[in-house]
């Protein structure tokens, strides 16, 4: 249809699907409780170097407990900045996190791994990062990696370290790290120092991103505050993640969760903003319900999905990045509730337009890592942004000449306006739309079965860009040093 | 507490995929592919009652001028209520965006319970299904998850409806292979409802009908639509459209000419009676290229199912939509996945009538497990639609401060009140410490299903009709075999 | 000249009509034998295609292109086979049984079989027995199709085999069955040759029965 002598005037269109839990109002009035709290209730701190910048920075700080005055709070988040970009190992950059964009992954730390090859549920082991690392290289729905297990065959404290050079030497995508404590971040900074050929090339371009968790309500142990404060200190990204759970150690309603958890993200945030301002951090927000029948945190529930949305729509709210979960279960197995967990928190998670998507491997309600569920998200993920790409209006998708041209009880296979537009379909690899007949002739295969088949090729044949002999020494050096000051520790106790 | 003014809240998340200016477009669109294009009608009946309500006729080719497609937009009713059938309760409320989720209908398979094979569905399959529809909580209405086929198959619909009715007291979305087969099966709902006029007063029943795409209404579809305007009842009217296949490859085309199906559907009815009870279907897919399958698990299925409820609301039609179902032929992971994806999206965006919940492989067959799991799913897709509600109450900077940092909520009053009514707990839905999910037999998610299926089967008692009534509904069906004898 | 067939094999898998066109009139121009031309270059391409479209390496669109292309070169050749046969893997009557709208699938079975290479007629909808009758004893087909998307319109394909058992045509003539309601079951005991789940494994059968 040629329509082209007008143009529509006052067209609205939706350019992507429209979601929103929360409406701003509900936004001011979540983020307003959270500064209420800081300034009434406080938090306790535990790191005298934490509260030194404190007291120092303005905070009424009694004993361990820093109340906080709203102003000092406000100036945190508006000296935060509105996006933070990621690269790649080789300086290309690749995660943008502003707006709406979505990047999924895995988490990080998980007790048990599920062995994609024996099916056994066992501790991970560095050859298990190792596997990580190829297979988030090889998925083209993952972003970046994270470990998805601590590995338990390494001198324990240095588990992170080890489990970061597993990574680094496998995958040239980003990676979201977390570590036990500051000697730690020192030594993976260090890594990914050699990695970009010097701490200033890795400060403007970098490829890692420090994690750390705080434990509500409203409490920052020594190791979680201290990590923020030398993220921002060595001018490194950071993600600062209270894992909050309603009912447990936050409100049973939604809304006093939501307080909670931006609340202890806020404690965090001004921490870093009082050391640097302008450093680069990113809201987290591990919230979910407690189950009050088996006391998990749950991985798999409806609130998690809720929640994460919700905290989303505070996070755009105050313009700071946001670090959200999805891809998970509480699942035991490889089952039709794994499918549905992970489809529904990876749909809502995109719906939301959270940054960062991470637990993408994350079963058992986070006590096993799974690389086959990583695997089968990496579909799920594929089926979601076909979602979030929305619907296209104008004339030629219309196709009014077309249909007009094929007319009532004719067919549009051979016509080119299907040929031109068919590839938009989404293309699956794992779901599976064989006929009945044609399934059970290629041996009736489950799902679980075909992830499972396509996570052992990926790990048997998927070889990773290589890094540099003297990049690998230089890492190598930086895990030696490590361990020997932790066997010198062990001595001098 | 202080007052607001100027305050906004979300009740509920909002979600939409097109926006009004998009659903001005495409209806604009649809109304253009009327006028110009036209559809076919394959029954003379329909095509007087067409030009007498000023469409063009040509042979059996009709076109519908835009002023006649908006007349029967202004005067078809924008809610329809559906009824169970043993309380006479208006439990269904077909409008704005209430979300009802149901059981599909014609699947020429069922995978049996008890041996895990799949079969042709039967009369019993059949009763089973509405036994198991009727015992979960999160189904509102019921389809036949099956044809009945193990009777003579000119009157199976007869049949069909006969097991459906004495196994659920549910409403019921009934197909019937024509007229004739309708007009039975309204006289069985009029024997139970007590006659004609209390039967259209609280329908419990609305019949199905559908299009062939594209553009063609056949003889069935055309007769039923003015069959049911003539007795006031209600019609779900669903063109079942393929991307690319019986439809233009693009998702906007794919509405438009879905559209057009059923606004030309809507004439039919409308122009047959003005103001009868209506109800906009759409089965928007697209034909998978490779196996060649109408797709009911793909995202696009999913993107014109929530921009078809834009559409529907945009019009204030009662809409009939698509979800729980899949393209597994097994329920597996993937068929989780498809569900999770259908039954949130559909949630979210609020057409009213919501089937094919239990359908696998691709809509041949249908899964009493995957029924079951899934009204765990649209419980959890329930509570998200929910959203958060966000006051004093709930923000509970009391109570936070009562706490204090390190503390803990659980054995506070407050955490006492919420926790059930803020938090969905699943049925079947695992949350177990590993451990003692192993002690209970380390079963999946389908063994516990086909647990539960079994123990409805064997244990459930729907609510029977009277004894005089199942006679007289016998009396019907076994008339209808006469006549085929 | 196996340059030219493979550019014009190349050319049908890729559905470029117009090339297609071009390399024929060139091969013929230059004396090359028509029948060489469809086995080695049309056929031989469109085989490509068939196998490919079953390993999901090419879609359905795209198998239809390549058989326009593959027809446009046809149309060029067919005119100097004076009395040469077409090439022809066999003749196919396809219908959609009486009472019954839903062609799409048959309508695709008979796109692939032509792409395959086999002579269609398209009885189009609503076919009852007599009219595939009538199309077997004016076309004398190897294999007649139905299809049916409904249980009640399946049983019209028992009638069909009935009527050709009493016209004495049963044995002459291969009968295969398919479309969404339909199984190997119900095609054993309709007393049918086949059943196809989908278009292309419906041109495998085909090819097995008049093989």
């Amino acid at each position: 249809m040629t329509r082209s002598q007008y143009v529509r005037a006052n067209y609205q269109v939706n350019a992507t699907p429209q979601f929103h839990v929360l409406s701003e109002h509900q936004c001011e009035d979540i983020y307003y409780g959270a500064l209420e709290a800081l300034e009434r209730t406080g938090a306790e701190v535990h790191s005298q170097t934490a509260l030194r910048i404190f007291r120092e920075g303005g905070c009424r700080v009694d004993g361990n407990r820093v109340r906080f005055p709203a102003r000092l709070v406000e100036r945190a988040v508006r000296s935060t900045p509105s996006r933070v970009v990621i690269s790649d190992r080789e300086g290309h950059r690749s995660m943008f996190l502003e707006g709406n964009n979505v990047y999924y992954g895995p988490g990080p730390t998980n007790t048990y791994t599920l062995d994609p090859f024996t099916g056994e549920r066992r501790r991970p082991k560095k050859s298990d990062t190792v596997r990580a690392g190829i297979v988030c290289d090889a998925l083209p729905n993952i972003a970046y990696a994270m470990d998805n297990g601590t590995p338990m065959d390494v001198t324990p404290t240095l588990a992170d370290v080890h489990a970061f050079q597993a990574l680094v030497e496998n995958t040239v995508k980003p990676i979201i790290h977390w570590g036990f404590g500051i000697e730690q971040y020192q030594d993976i900074v260090d890594m990914a120092a050699a990695v970009t050929g010097s701490l200033e090339e890795l400060q403007r371009n970098p490829f890692i991103i420090l994690y750390s968790e705080s434990s509500p309500p409203l409490r920052h142990s020594e190791e979680a505050i201290d990590k923020a404060i030398f993220a921002a200190k060595t001018d490194i990204p950071v993600i600062y993640t209270p894992c909050t759970f309603s009912g447990g150690v936050a409100p049973a309603t939604m809304a006093g969760s939501l307080v909670i958890s931006v609340a202890d993200f806020l404690v965090g945030l001004v921490a870093g903003q009082l050391v640097r301002e302008g450093a680069s951090f990113i809201m987290g927000g591990l919230i979910s319900t407690m189950d009050m029948s088996s006391s998990i945190l749950s991985y798999g529930a409806t609130e998690l999905s809720l929640l994460s949305a919700g905290l989303t729509d505070v996070a755009r709210y105050m313009k700071i990045p946001m670090f959200s979960t999805g891809g998970c279960t509480d699942s035991k197995v490889i089952d039709v509730q794994m499918g549905i967990e992970a489809a529904f928190s990876i749909l809502i998670a995109g719906l939301s337009g959270a940054n960062v998507v991470h637990d993408c491997n994350y079963m058992e309600y986070g006590a096993t890592g799974s690389l086959e569920l990583m695997v089968m998200d990496d579909e799920i993920i594929g089926m979601v942004k076909k979602i979030l790409k929305g619907i296209e209006v104008d004339d030629e998708h219309l196709a009014v000449d077309v249909i007009d041209a094929v007319g009532p009880g004719g067919h549009f296979l051979g016509e080119m306006h299907t040929m031109a537009h068919f590839r938009d379909f989404w293309a699956p690899t794992l779901i599976n739309r064989l006929r009945y007949d044609g399934w059970k002739a290629e041996g009736s295969k489950t799902m679980g079965q075909r992830v499972r088949e396509k996570t052992q090729n990926i790990i048997n044949t998927h070889e990773p860009e290589r890094l540099p002999k003297d990049v690998l020494h230089r890492i190598q050096e930086v895990v030696d040093r490590a361990e020997a000051r932790e066997a010198a520790k062990k001595i001098s106790k | 507490m202080p007052v607001k003014s100027n305050y906004v809240a979300n009740a509920t998340p909002l979600f939409s995929i097109l926006s009004p200016g998009q659903c001005e477009e495409i209806l604009f669109a649809a109304e253009e592919v009327l006028e110009r294009t036209g559809v076919t009608v394959h029954d003379e009946e329909a095509r007087d009652i067409l030009k007498k309500a000023g469409c063009w006729l040509d042979g059996i080719r009709v076109r519908i001028p835009s002023a006649v497609v908006d007349r029967a937009l202004n005067s078809v009713p924008k809610r329809v209520t559906l009824c169970n059938s043993r309380t006479g309760s208006r439990d269904v409320l077909l409008e704005g965006n209430n979300a009802y989720f149901g059981t599909g209908s014609d699947t020429p398979f069922t995978i049996d319970p008890y041996t895990g094979q799949r079969k042709r569905s039967t009369k019993q399959s059949v009763s089973w299904a509405c036994k198991v529809i009727d015992a979960l909580p999160n189904l509102d209405f019921v389809m036949s998850l099956g044809i009945v086929q193990d009777v003579p198959l000119l009157i199976s619909d007869r049949h069909q409806f006969e097991a459906q009715v004495l196994n659920t007291g549910k409403p019921i979305v009934t197909t019937a292979h024509d007229i004739y087969g309708f007009a039975d099966i309204i006289e069985m709902c009029e024997i139970i409802a007590g006659g004609e006029e209390e039967l259209r007063r609280n329908p419990f029943m609305t019949l199905y009908a559908e299009p062939i795409s594209p553009l063609q209404h056949a003889w069935e579809a055309a007769s039923k639509l003015v069959l049911a305007a003539r007795k006031g009842l209600p019609v779900v009217y669903t063109p079942c459209v393929m991307a690319g296949g019986t439809v233009p490859a693009t998702m906007a085309g794919v509405l438009t000419n879905g559209l057009a199906e059923s606004l030309s559907g809507l004439v039919i009815n409308q122009a047959t009676r003005e103001g009868s009870p209506f109800i906009m279907g759409g089965v928007f897919t697209i034909m998978d290229m490779s196996s060649t399958i109408f797709s009911y698990g793909s995202p696009e299925f999913n993107l014109l199912m929530s921009a078809l409820a834009d559409m529907a609301h945009y019009l204030k039609l009662p809409m009939f939509g698509t979800a729980g179902c899949s393209d597994a032929c097994v329920v597996d992971e993937q068929a989780g996945i498809e569900a999770a994806l259908s039954i949130a999206m559909t949630a979210l965006s609020g057409p009213n009538l919501n089937h094919d919940v239990g359908y696998i492989e691709y809509g041949s067959t249908s899964s009493l497990e995957y029924l079951t799991i899934n009204n765990d799913v649209i419980g959890m897709a329930r509570r998200l639609v929910r959203g958060i509600k966000v006051n004093d109450e709930t923000l509970a900077l009391d109570l936070i401060d009562k706490v204090g940092p390190g503390g803990h909520f659980l054995a506070e009053d407050h955490t006492m009140k919420y926790f059930k009514t803020e938090t969905y707990y699943p049925e079947l839905i695992n949350r177990q410490r590993y451990d003692a999910w192993k002690e209970d037999g380390a079963k999946t998610l389908f063994q516990r299903a086909n647990e539960k299926v079994k123990d409805i089967i064997e244990n459930y008692q729907p609510e029977p009709l009277p004894a005089d009534v199942q006679q007289k509904i016998r009396a019907v069906v076994e008339r209808a075999e006469q006549k085929v004898r | 000249m196996s340059n030219y067939f493979e550019d014009l094999a190349k050319s049908v898998i890729a559905g470029q009509q117009e090339r297609v066109k071009e390399l024929t009139r060139q091969a013929l121009d230059a004396g090359t034998d028509p029948v060489e031309i469809i086995n080695q270059g049309l056929i031989a391409g469109m085989n490509v295609v068939g196998a490919r479209f079953k390993v999901g390496q090419m879609f359905v669109p795209e198998v239809l292109m390549s058989a326009r292309a593959m027809n446009g070169g046809m149309d060029l050749v067919k005119p100097l086979l004076v009395g040469q046969e077409l090439p022809s893997a066999g003749k196919v009557v396809l219908g959609t049984v009486k009472g019954d709208l839903h062609d799409i699938g048959k309508n695709l079975v008979g796109m692939m079989l032509e792409s395959a290479g086999f002579t269609v007629v398209n009885l189009g909808v609503d076919a009852g027995p007599d009219k595939f009758l009538q199309a077997i004893k004016e076309h004398k087909p190897g294999v007649i199709g139905m299809s049916a998307l409904l249980t009640t319109t399946m049983l019209s394909m028992k009638d069909t085999i009935e009527v050709l058992k009493e016209e004495g045509l049963r044995n002459k003539v291969k009968v295969i069955v398919g479309g969404a309601p339909i199984s190997q079951d119900f095609a054993e005991e309709i007393g049918a040759d086949g059943f196809a789940p989908d278009a292309a494994s419906a041109t495998d059968l085909c090819k097995k029965l008049l093989a």
